[in-house]
């Protein structure tokens, strides 16, 4: 068995699926709705969700690896979405994901060992007036040079070990 | 008086949010209301506070932060709005605006976006009666036809010829599409449109639902949007409340109901039969055309896909005419195009402007040239479809056979600017890098041959490239071009060819000389420091942390080439400019 | 309305049926349009961009897996946009395909021994056919097995686990097993063509050819200077390493097919070169390079001073050279180690061997220079002779230069310089010079020679200067090589021969294949295994005759070994449609390498091996299973260049929900899936 596969409480797609029932949803859609609820999409969800929408567990698992949305593993506490859209790129993204990756040690796609932190490369935030920015969890940070971008993760960190 | 901020993502961003707190607290008892609006596209001003009396705008307060609430509020209590002129758009800026023509955009950050009145205050819905109350099918269509309306999503192919297409082709059900899925990096006219104006592009949607006979439509909007998902939902739902969205519109036989579908983080899905894959709910990887759309789209019946800026122009078109229309632009590009104007840009933002304006008058009229006093180098047009146009095509008509020649497409809108200190090489890479990780893995010349463009190029800018790489590019380039499935592999190409064609001199200087002119690639950089500027202060050789730099308290100091590793932190903390790159 | 409608591809003139794509229209008519990714009973999917075709008025190139035939089309499926697209198309597939159509081994071995299918052959027992395959290339296997220094082994991809297979003795062992019970397998010969070939020369180059040429039909006539065939095998490789017995029984078999065979029979003394041209319709020139080279120093005609060969050719003789109590061989080659043992083995009390570099440049085989320490033989590196010492005529002993290596070159070697001044001094009783061989021309002076002497070959036909006349072997082009070389040459040289008695041309062409660049850490998944050695006489027991020194396998060994190899060669090959275009359009496969796309550990279905590096996405086998199977149990996953085909994600027992219906391996337009 796969690390990914825990006992997710699979009660909680109940909703999901009969709102598909009704409205007709397609498969991204509950995957979607799943990855809400569980933060990521587990394994036995995944299969759960092949059995209730009739798709083969195989195609299932072909959209949920298509998409940059989903994940098959949980994330951090913290998930970093550093854009590198064109005009964050013209503005220093490249040294952004460089202080970001040294300052916590991974890279993109990973998730920090105390699971605090996981970063994302994104391709575009739309706030290219503010470029180069990265936005973590819902709050947005612009206009980043390498020195703000750690300052503001070892502020999170020391929020973090109070 | 009526306080209106505009809560776009990028005002939010800029932190209207906590601006609109704190006028809340601050005007707390006063007869002053607050309100929101979209995005007025003045991106390089934001936050944006306009002070209205009805409907007449007092003043228009720009980089607002929440610490100016205090002194907003006691303007507005004082009756005084001269003393909040130091935070007053400058004569200088408001150049932005006035020299655009806003059709797509025209409401946008004037208008509450969160509210169906305003909209219809505003005279919104009056298109979609008038062609309720006699117009056929047909004579929208050829209203269309008229106004010379192409797809503004990319590709410039005539609206209503597509829409005609749809309309004819047999079938009892048809499906109504909007391309939401603005992935191009740089772009977001699409996502400031549904933002400030949702109404706008469910009207035209409805027009054109009506013009091919769907009683379905979609709205395919991609993920990273969640503020244009939550403003879009609310204004169908209030539509659909006012029996403007529905079944019975308006009380006659027309229905369409209009649903939106959220997409899941793949950029190849902005290519039509891709999106209609990944509206089924399948992997977005593009279907062989034909068919085409217009007689097997969604779920194999046909259907029609615009994407937004198109739709946001159908309802002015059908209240004003066709011919309003097609009387701006040029000979072939009719009507007006907006244009997210970013890089190193001193004001950047949305823009409209009628088609046939220069690429100079876009940059240096209303974007007010490049920033920090630096040689302008390049625009780029069309995102990682598109192309990088130089200096001496400054002069080139935005119109999609003149921006087509140069190599470069209109695209959906994106318009980079770059600078002295950026390096064209490295900005290919950095396409194809995107286009790299977004290519769907269908088709083999997309899937492999984009990967190999991206490691030539990135062993060019790593000092890596070698005689003969550029014409392997080239070769590499025209196979891709020719040999792709989808317009997505087709174009992937364009980056490079126009990289190579406008500035192979770069090219040839990483590979033979193995230097960046720009000083941008970092493989290919030195760190020096100018001796006449330094003060020697010591930061740097603090900061740095391999220990290269050396030089004694206020005397020049000097960065040892073999152990610098480019980071660039001495630059970053020197404060006299004193760091340069070679 | 028609049903049909008219139009043109490739300046014919058709009528399709309407609804007809453009392939299927073609292929009705007999113009096939190639593809990767289509299937008759599957709708099209567009991937591989190889059924581009050009239309007339259309600027884009058209995919005729899907675009309908229209009335007035006309189409060229051979122009040059679609030509390059498709040539595109497989360099990049080829650059990331990670497959070997042919195993490294057999790449490697100059003959190209099907070394993967007899070493699977001998893992199941089947030793026949193991010596059939094996004789499709080597007329001699028990005796080759022996001595080949293998440049098969070399190759090995077993290496990235642990060590190669130890292929070289397998084939020996394979064809001891069945010579030991009485069995010979021969091929079959062809009616007689009434054509005779004269052979001057019966080493393994000569043997080899006779071989080839008699199954042809040929009368062959093998001149050969010695009292027995079998040149070098015979008189330059010692008994302990190759008994004369067994490659007297393999000699005895090719005879036995009809070869005759002339022994003391000189070039130039007992018959001329012209009198065998007369006699013979084509004649190969295979007489080898027996004449030992000279190191030009001092004292070199002094007597007590051998040639390498001449030592050893004396010593397989019977003749007992005159090498006293202490010796010294001057080389660090092969024949060296022949040499240095057989002195040993004449009873020499001190064997020495003066090389002028140290034993990481020795050309000899590892092994070889081990079994010589374990024997005795003294080793002094970074030593050259100065001057070989004599008095009254006679060895005395050898001045020795010290040498040191200097800086390395370009390509990364470092020569010996000598350390001014420093020299040592050995007392010897006879000193053999082991220091390379070279032809002797005598006899030949009609052909035309190369700079060094040889006799000049071409590399492909071996024709020589004269029509009819071939040449193959050491006494050819570059001089002495390995037998196995000299067989390889032969082989092909019998082709040409035969071809020019048939009054035929061979067309040039190189088939275009693939090969898998690779590195240790591709390797990791695989269990090791460590190479059975080959049982030994104890040194001290061995050092005092000539019985061979190797005990041979065990059956149960020789499978086991057997076993250990990876079957690198691909299954596919011969079928692969893949390799099929990639040839026909003169494929470089090298010329878009770049990272191959990630794949992941063979995954065993039931019945299907499916290996994701040969992968090239086509799809068929996931639309064959979802479609015609109706099993959706394949999918793919992930995106771009990354996407991998893969069975559903969970490992459950796979087998409970596959039909075993083998439809996807059917599909496979390459190797990438395997039916077991």
């Amino acid at each position: 068995m796969c690390e990914n596969c825990c006992n997710s409480d699979l009660t909680l797609m109940a909703d999901v699926f009969s709102d598909m029932q009704k409205n007709g949803d397609n498969l991204i859609t509950v995957l979607q709705k799943a990855q809400d609820i569980y933060g990521y999409l587990p394994t036995d969800v995944l299969y759960e969700i092949a059995a209730k929408t009739g798709n083969s567990p195989a195609k299932v698992m072909g959209v949920a690896t298509f998409y940059t949305q989903f994940r098959l593993k949980k994330v951090g506490k913290y998930l970093i979405l550093l854009c590198k859209g064109t005009a964050c790129h013209v503005n220093g993204a490249d040294s952004i994901e460089k202080a970001i990756c040294e300052e916590l040690g991974i890279s993109d796609g990973d998730t920090t060992d105390d699971g605090l932190f996981s970063l994302k490369t994104v391709a575009c935030l739309g706030c290219c007036s503010l470029s180069p920015v990265m936005m973590i969890n819902e709050e947005t940070y612009g206009s980043l040079t390498p020195s703000k971008t750690v300052e503001i993760l070892r502020e999170i960190k020391g929020r973090e070990a109070k | 008086m009526r306080i209106v901020i505009g809560e776009g993502s990028c005002g939010i961003a800029a932190g209207a949010g906590k601006v609109h707190t704190a006028l809340t607290e601050a005007l707390r008892g006063t007869d002053a209301s607050i309100g929101i609006a979209g995005c007025i596209g003045m991106c390089f001003l934001e936050p944006v506070v306009d002070i209205y009396d009805g409907k007449t705008l007092l003043k228009r307060l720009v980089k607002v932060s929440a610490d100016d609430a205090g002194a907003i509020a006691k303007a507005v209590k004082n009756n005084d709005l001269s003393a909040v002129s130091y935070l007053e758009i400058s004569e200088e800026d408001s150049v932005f605006l006035k020299k655009q023509t806003r059709i797509a955009l025209r409401r946008c950050g004037l208008i509450d976006p969160e509210s169906i009145d305003s909209y219809l205050e505003d005279g919104g819905y009056n298109a979609l009666k008038k062609v309720l109350s006699g117009m056929s099918p047909e004579d929208v269509i050829e209203e269309i036809k008229t106004s010379g309306l192409a797809g503004r999503g990319g590709a410039g192919f005539p609206t209503w010829f597509k829409w005609n297409a749809a309309r004819k082709s047999e079938g009892e059900e048809k499906y109504l599409i909007c391309n939401a899925d603005e992935g191009d990096p740089g772009a977001f006219m699409d996502r400031a449109v549904i933002e400030s104006d949702p109404h706008a592009l469910i009207e035209g949607m409805l027009i054109a639902a009506y013009a091919i006979g769907a009683s379905k439509a979609f709205v395919y909007v991609r993920a990273e949007y969640p503020l244009a998902i939550i403003r879009l939902q609310k204004a169908i739902n209030e539509a659909t409340e006012r029996g403007l969205l529905g079944d019975s519109i308006l009380g006659t036989d027309f229905t369409c109901r209009l649903k939106i579908k959220a997409g899941a983080g793949a950029f190849v899905c902005g290519e039509e039969t891709a999106l209609i894959e990944s509206l089924e709910g399948k992997r977005g990887m593009p279907r062989l055309k034909p068919p085409f759309p217009a007689e097997k789209g969604y779920e194999n019946k046909p259907s029609n896909i615009n994407n937004v800026e198109t739709f946001a122009n159908v309802s002015w078109i059908i209240e004003n005419g066709g011919e309003a229309f097609s009387a701006m632009g040029t000979e072939n590009s009719k009507g007006t195009k907006v244009f997210a104007l970013t890089g190193k840009i001193k004001r950047g933002g949305l823009v409209e402007i009628p088609m046939g304006l220069t690429l100079r008058e876009v940059i240096y009229d209303i974007g007010g040239g490049i920033r920090d006093n630096k040689e302008f180098k390049a625009v780029q047009l069309g995102g990682p479809s598109g192309g990088c146009i130089p200096k001496e095509l400054l002069d080139t008509v935005i119109d999609y056979k003149a921006l087509s020649a140069t190599g470069a497409i209109m695209g959906s809108g994106g318009m980079v600017v770059m600078d002295e200190g950026t390096c064209m090489v490295n900005m290919a890479r950095f396409f194809l890098d995107f286009t790299t990780k977004e290519s769907c893995g269908k088709c083999v010349h997309c899937r492999i041959g984009t990967k190999r463009m991206f490691e030539s190029l990135t062993r060019i800018t790593e000092g890596n490239g070698k005689e003969g790489d550029i014409e392997l590019l080239t070769e590499l380039c025209e196979g891709i071009r020719s040999g792709a499935l989808c317009g997505l592999g087709q174009t992937a190409p364009n980056p490079v060819l126009t990289t190579i064609k406008y500035f192979r001199n770069e090219y040839e200087a990483h590979i033979k000389e193995k230097k960046c002119p720009a000083g941008e690639c970092a493989a290919l950089r030195q760190f020096v420091i100018d001796p006449e500027k330094c003060k020697g202060c010591t930061l740097c050789s603090k900061k740095c942390p391999v220990g290269a730099i050396s030089g004694s308290v206020k005397e020049a100091h000097i960065i040892d080439t073999s152990k610098c590793i480019k980071c660039g932190q001495c630059k970053e903390v020197c404060r006299f400019g004193a760091v340069e790159i070679r | 309305m028609s049903d049909t409608v008219k139009l043109i591809i490739d300046k014919k003139e058709i009528t399709a049926e309407k609804g007809d794509t453009i392939l299927l229209a073609a292929k009705k008519n007999g113009i096939e349009i190639p593809n990767l990714c289509y299937l008759k009973e599957m709708s099209p999917y567009g991937a591989c961009g190889m059924c581009v075709v050009e239309a007339e008025g259309s600027p884009k190139l058209l995919r005729a897996c899907s675009q309908k035939v229209s009335e007035g089309m006309v189409i060229n499926t051979m122009g040059e946009r679609a030509l390059k697209a498709r040539k595109i198309a497989l360099e990049l597939i080829m650059g990331d395909h990670k497959g070997d159509c042919i195993g490294p081994c057999s790449l490697n071995c100059p003959a190209h021994t099907d070394c993967q299918k007899y070493v699977k052959e001998i893992a199941d027992g089947d030793y026949k056919s193991a010596v059939k395959t094996i004789k499709e290339v080597i007329s001699l296997p028990a005796s080759i097995g022996r001595v080949c220094p293998h440049p098969c082994e070399t190759a090995c991809r077993r290496q990235h686990v642990e060590e190669p297979v130890s292929i070289a003795y397998l084939k020996a062992f394979a064809a001891d097993e069945v010579l030991k019970n009485g069995e010979h397998i021969l091929p079959e010969v062809k009616a007689p063509s009434e054509k005779s070939v004269g052979i001057i020369g019966g080493g393994p180059a000569g043997l080899s050819a006779a071989f080839r040429l008699i199954q042809q039909g040929h009368a062959v006539t093998v001149y050969d200077k010695m009292p027995k065939m079998g040149g070098m095998l015979r008189y330059g490789i010692p008994e302990y390493r190759l008994p004369k017995k067994v490659l007297d029984t393999e000699i005895a078999e090719i005879e036995s097919l009809g070869v005759k065979m002339i022994n003391n029979c000189t070039i130039g003394k007992d018959i001329t070169f012209e009198e065998i041209k007369e006699k013979h319709d084509a004649v190969l020139v295979a007489n080898g390079a027996w004449k030992s080279s000279s190191i030009r120093c001092e004292g070199e005609s002094l007597e007590g001073v051998f040639g390498g060969i001449d030592f050893l050719r004396a010593a397989a003789l019977g003749e007992k050279p005159a090498i006293g109590r202490k010796t010294a061989i001057v080389g660090g080659g092969n024949t060296a180690m022949d040499a240095c043992r057989t002195a040993v083995r004449l009873g020499a009390e001190e064997v020495s061997i003066i090389y002028r570099r140290t034993r990481d440049e020795m050309p000899a085989e590892d092994i070889e220079i081990e079994e010589a320490m374990e024997e005795g033989v003294i080793f002094r590196f970074l030593t050259n002779p100065a001057e070989i010492l004599g008095c009254d005529g006679r060895v005395t002993g050898v001045k020795l230069q010290v040498m040191t290596l200097g800086e390395p070159d370009e390509r990364g070697r470092r020569s010996p310089v000598p350390v001014e001044g420093e020299f040592i001094t050995l007392e010897l009783d006879s000193i053999i010079i082991a220091a390379g061989q070279k032809n002797d021309p005598a006899g030949f002076e009609m052909l035309e020679t190369t700079k060094r002497g040889t006799i000049l070959a071409d590399e492909r036909t071996f024709a020589t200067s004269i029509p009819g006349v071939f040449a193959a072997g050491d006494t050819t082009n570059d001089g002495a090589s390995i037998a196995i070389k000299a067989i390889a040459e032969a082989n092909e040289a019998a082709k040409f021969i035969d071809a020019y008695l048939d009054g035929i041309e061979i067309p040039h062409k190189k088939p275009v294949i693939s090969e898998r660049e690779v590195t240790d850490d591709m390797f990791t998944e695989y269990e090791k295994h460590p190479r059975i050695k080959m049982p030994q006489r104890a040194p001290e027991d061995r050092r005092n005759d000539f019985t061979e020194i190797n005990l041979g396998f065990t059956e149960e060994n020789a499978r086991e070994e057997a076993t250990r190899c990876l079957s690198c060669g691909c299954h596919d090959y011969g079928h692969c449609k893949l390799i099929k275009y990639a040839d026909e359009y003169c494929t470089d496969c090298k010329k878009l390498k770049g990272e191959y796309h990630k794949s992941f550990k063979e995954e065993k279905l039931e019945v299907i091996l499916r290996d994701q590096g040969k992968c090239i996405l086509c799809g068929l086998c996931v639309r064959a299973c979802e479609d015609i199977a109706k099993q959706g149990i394949l999918g793919l996953v992930g995106r771009g260049f990354d996407t991998v085909i893969k069975p559903e994600f969970r490992n459950i027992d796979i087998k409970s929900i596959c039909a075993d219906c083998k439809k996807c391996a059917d599909v496979c337009p390459t190797g990438a899936l395997k039916i077991l």
